[in-house]
């Protein structure tokens, strides 16, 4: 989960209410949209975001679908009433006057439709099409030449990896290879010489 | 509850144990006694502000006073900053390896998985240790040599030529991928070794990876949001100054 606000008191206020809810994944928290939202998406990779709704509108005129995180589910945070257009874009948008019931009712759907409630434990295995890119990142082979082996798009298997590493938590080329290794994917024996990042 | 000045250091331990590392960097040791944050401060010749902005950020990650710290002296910073990376690579990053190498006697895993972890751990050493050495002998010396040049009148061509020559956005922040290890090793070890017959010494490794990150995190924090805009309020003086000669 990734919360962009700019007010302290609105991002405790957030986080205090999803922990009312039994709190059991990452959150991370930045102040500004002032970095662009496609490089944040990238560097948190959340299922659930929430940002400033006024900020959200004001500093980013991208097209969701091709931005590439049409997966994400976003909900807007608003001061106010929001015009009814303004809510094309997000999933959810959350008043902060609303009453509590009305808020923890809407961040319980958040958390379901996001896939952080629930379900979390059959989802968190990586599936054998992943596990495949996984064997050929440990071997060192670049997104390019996974895309030629398995004749897939060079899109569909950066999407594969963002999974694996939201599902694993293990971000680095190497942690994913000494994953590989001890999940018996590719041997040590395999990796000799210039595959080692 | 943030600490101020008028609060024992010892109950500044009490309150937040994590402290005891950042207060030594300052030159305080233990033995405080019964003196106060602001006596010990003075005794140890240390800027009162400096000192609790830089042990309250540590204490809570949400209070990040950036107004505040921006009236800062460079020097200040570079000053504390420098003692956490001896901090880091004289004794934390040492003590872990420590503990790695006390698995080598271990029965508890096969020697294939504690190859692995030392050769994991090995890069992520070498990593930070580049990191930390790029800032040690390139980026802070810089910022030294502007700080003093803007605070004396002299203006030697050379140094001017040599300023010039290097600006703070050349500084990358490369934060991320040092941190990204870190994470990695953490999980690693939590969720994906075989189950090992004994824990013990994986937690103390463990606790160290946890205390090392939290540091991290507050040093890279400082260096990105306080250190990089305050150079860069030196950098614009330095040219308004050297355009007009
Ligand atoms: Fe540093
Ligand atoms: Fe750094």
């Amino acid at each position: 989960m990734l919360i962009i606000e700019p007010s302290f008191i609105v991002r405790e206020g957030v986080k205090t209410l999803f922990s009312q809810m039994g709190l059991a994944y990452r959150v991370d928290e930045v102040e500004t949209l002032r970095d662009n939202l496609p490089r944040l998406i990238e560097k948190f990779n959340p299922q659930l975001l929430l940002v400033n709704q006024e900020q959200l509108f004001r500093q980013w005129a991208g097209n969701r679908s091709s931005a590439g995180f049409s997966g994400l589910i976003i909900a807007g945070i608003c001061y106010g009433e929001m015009a009814s257009h303004h809510g094309a874009h997000v999933d959810f948008s959350l008043n902060i006057h609303s009453p509590k019931p009305v808020i923890m009712q809407q961040m319980q759907e958040m958390l379901q439709k996001s896939g952080l409630a629930g379900t979390a434990n059959e989802s968190e295995s990586i599936s054998e099409r992943e596990t495949e890119v996984l064997r050929f990142v440990a071997l060192g082979l670049t997104n390019n030449e996974i895309s030629e082996k398995l004749y897939i798009s060079v899109h569909t298997v950066m999407t594969h990896r963002k999974n694996i590493t939201r599902k694993l938590g293990i971000k680095t080329v190497s942690g994913l290879t000494v994953y590989a290794i001890l999940n018996k994917i590719v041997e040590a024996g395999e990796l000799k010489g210039s595959s080692r990042e | 509850m943030l600490i101020h000045q008028d609060m024992k250091m010892a109950e500044v331990i009490h309150l937040n144990h994590h402290l005891l590392h950042v207060i030594n960097r300052f030159g305080i040791q233990l033995g405080y006694g019964e003196k106060t944050v602001s006596q010990l401060c003075q005794a140890h010749d240390i800027p009162l502000s400096f000192f609790l902005e830089i042990v309250n950020t540590f204490h809570d990650p949400s209070y990040f006073p950036i107004e505040n710290m921006l009236q800062f002296k460079a020097s200040l910073l570079i000053n504390y900053l420098h003692q956490t990376h001896r901090y880091y690579l004289d004794f934390r990053i040492p003590e872990i390896a420590n503990y790695i190498k006390r698995l080598s006697d271990d029965k508890a895993f096969s020697e294939d998985i504690k190859g692995l972890l030392q050769h994991f751990f090995n890069q992520y050493t070498s990593e930070l240790t580049t990191h930390i050495n790029k800032e040690e002998q390139r980026v802070y010396p810089y910022v030294l040599e502007l700080e003093r040049f803007l605070s004396s009148e002299h203006s030697d061509q050379a140094l001017i030529q040599r300023l010039k020559a290097y600006s703070i956005h050349e500084y990358e922040e490369d934060h991320d991928d040092v941190e990204a290890k870190l994470f990695d090793l953490k999980n690693i070890l939590i969720k994906y070794i075989p189950e090992p017959t004994d824990s013990r010494i994986l937690n103390l490794i463990l606790h160290e990876l946890f205390e090392l990150e939290r540091d991290l995190n507050n040093h890279a924090h400082i260096e990105d949001l306080i250190l990089v805009p305050i150079v860069d309020k030196m950098e614009q003086a330095f040219h308004a100054r050297t355009v007009s000669s």
